[in-house]
């Protein structure tokens, strides 16, 4: 029975030419990823992230890198239940016949990196669209401008006849105490995970607290991933899950590489071996690099 | 030899079936296994008990009737051969050997371990031949043929259509089969003129049979008899990617 009227060589096609755009992304996802990893408190990355949230051509790959992955698992999920439905009584003994590495067992492979990806997006895909709250970074430089900012605002206001003598004082107050508080909070570190090892920066700020201390321009404000990723991977349990889902990836991968040429009827003798070491190297090479940035936050920073 | 025997018995096609045990003793490590079915149905006659059906002919390993799905694997432990092939001394002194017949909803189960494989020759009747136009014989040597594709269209041509890349195939997918007819054509001046109607055909029909989806887990490959490698299968795709972009049928 055919679920969808459509020849089972073009289905293969079809999910072959989306994972092939798929292998093209993860080396690009990857190095950024190990921008993490320079110890330049975060510039690099935070600079990525800003690019990759901003920039309209990124936002419309974006688009067609979630359709691609709709597609690939759409099919792949109705090429499993055709594929079940064509043997209706199983086998007793369960096959042993050689097969490709991984082959198999694409489905669950599969399923395994999608329950990752619904984790990873969680965490962070769904923060760059205000879906789930991230964490924010100031600067205490700019947390001085603008207090200032504002006591030149109120100042205005007051020459402009806007508010009126005591209001100003009562305000101008209000503003010291919050100086005199973040000053405090300057000199002591207090609370110690909310100010940066130089003490240049107020780190993982939620919503609240940034609103607090920028007022209206909170709004200009990006969740820091950077600030995030290194929490997220100090967490061992989290860094475990990221690691273990690599290694699955890593045996999608390797069928996946080998499939595409032989799908796409790229079969050669002279170049069969080159394919398959091919294949080899990508499904090492891309789990081990994303895998380096827990290793190093965990081990090293 | 005693071997314990666990053999798959079904009445017809819509009863049900089930599996029975068979104990056989004293048989020689040199009987072929269809030898020792054979020794077995003698004692099932003299009993006055149904024998088990399973299909045979040539026991030469070139016709492609017999199969049987032995222990985890078509045609039984050894590569490259078929089951009348196969010889008892490949097993232990008191193994348990289970028998099963092919598994695939286009093969339905006639009796016991005999399998319907017509779903093959109407995979064939759409496309796996030439349309030959009589006439005078042309000269032997008129069309010149690389000896490399003639060697290569000769290797797919060694496909007996026994319906083991179906049995082996998690899918249950005929890819092996349709991809060897395809390319023993393909590779030769005489099939290139209907080459994109005959894949676009073929499929279509393997498709509308019921038979699953390839996933490139290559067991085919490993369990053909007479080893059919899946480079068919590459080349039937690129075929029908061509015929499905280039071709106007």
């Amino acid at each position: 029975m055919r679920l969808v009227k459509l020849a089972s060589v073009t289905k293969k096609i079809t999910i072959a030419a989306v994972g092939a755009f798929l292998l093209v992304f993860l080396p690009m996802h990857m190095g950024l990823n190990l921008c993490i990893i320079r110890d330049d408190g975060g510039e690099w990355y935070r600079n990525v992230c800003h690019f990759m949230g901003t920039n309209w051509i990124v936002k419309i790959f974006e688009l067609v890198l979630l359709a691609c992955c709709l597609l690939h698992i759409v099919v792949g999920v109705l090429l499993t239940i055709e594929n079940y439905m064509a043997r209706p009584v199983r086998y007793q003994v369960p096959s042993r016949t050689k097969t490709h590495f991984g082959s198999k067992y694409m489905i669950w492979t599969g399923g395994l990196v999608f329950c990752f990806l619904v984790l990873h997006f969680i965490n962070f895909y769904f923060v760059k669209y205000d879906l789930v709250e991230g964490v924010y970074t100031v600067k205490t430089e700019k947390l001085q401008m603008h207090i200032q900012d504002r006591a030149m605002d109120l100042q205005k206001s007051f020459d402009e006849g806007k508010i009126g003598q005591e209001e100003l004082s009562e305000k101008m107050m209000g503003l010291q105490m919050e100086y005199l508080s973040f000053f405090q909070l300057m000199q002591t570190g207090q609370p110690a995970e909310k100010l940066s090892r130089d003490g240049q920066e107020l780190v993982n700020l939620d919503r609240k607290s940034l609103e607090a201390f920028v007022g209206k321009d909170f709004k200009d404000y990006e969740p820091d991933f950077y600030t995030m990723c290194n929490n997220l991977f100090k967490d061992r349990t989290y860094s475990l899950i990221y690691i273990l889902a690599l290694i699955v990836l890593g045996i999608h991968l390797f069928h996946a590489v080998n499939s595409i040429f032989q799908t796409f009827g790229l079969n050669h003798r002279k170049y069969n071996g080159a394919i398959e070491m091919f294949a080899v190297i990508y499904a090492i090479l891309i789990p081990v690099g994303f895998a380096v940035v827990p290793f190093y936050v965990m081990f090293v920073r | 030899m005693n071997l314990t025997l666990k053999i798959w018995r079904q009445e017809n096609a819509k009863a049900k079936g089930r599996f029975e045990t068979y104990k056989l003793e004293n048989i020689s490590p040199d009987c072929s296994f269809l030898e020792m079915l054979d020794i077995l149905n003698e004692q099932l006659v003299n009993k006055l008990a149904h024998p088990v059906c399973f299909d045979n002919d040539c026991r030469e390993g070139i016709c492609g009737m017999c199969g049987l799905y032995i222990n985890g694997r078509p045609h039984g432990p050894d590569d490259g051969v078929t089951t009348c092939q196969l010889h008892m001394r490949r097993f232990k002194d008191g193994d348990t050997i289970v028998i099963e017949p092919w598994r695939a909803k286009p093969f339905p189960i006639i009796k016991d371990l005999v399998v319907d494989r017509s779903a093959f020759d109407k995979i064939i009747q759409e496309g796996g031949y030439i349309s030959v136009t009589t006439g005078g014989v042309p000269d032997g040597n008129a069309i010149p043929i690389p000896k490399k594709n003639a060697d290569e269209a000769m290797d797919s041509a060694a496909c007996i259509g026994c319906g083991a890349c179906v049995a082996a195939c998690k899918n249950a997918s005929a890819m092996l089969f349709v991809s060897a007819k395809v390319s023993q054509l393909t590779l030769l001046p005489q099939g290139k003129p209907e080459a994109a109607k005959r894949v676009q055909a073929m499929v279509a029909k393997m498709d509308e049979l019921g038979f699953g989806n390839c996933t490139n887990t290559y067991a085919c490959e490993a369990e053909c008899p007479k080893s059919i490698k899946r480079s068919n299968i590459a080349r039937m795709n690129r075929e029908f990617i061509c015929a499905k972009v280039c071709s106007e049928e």
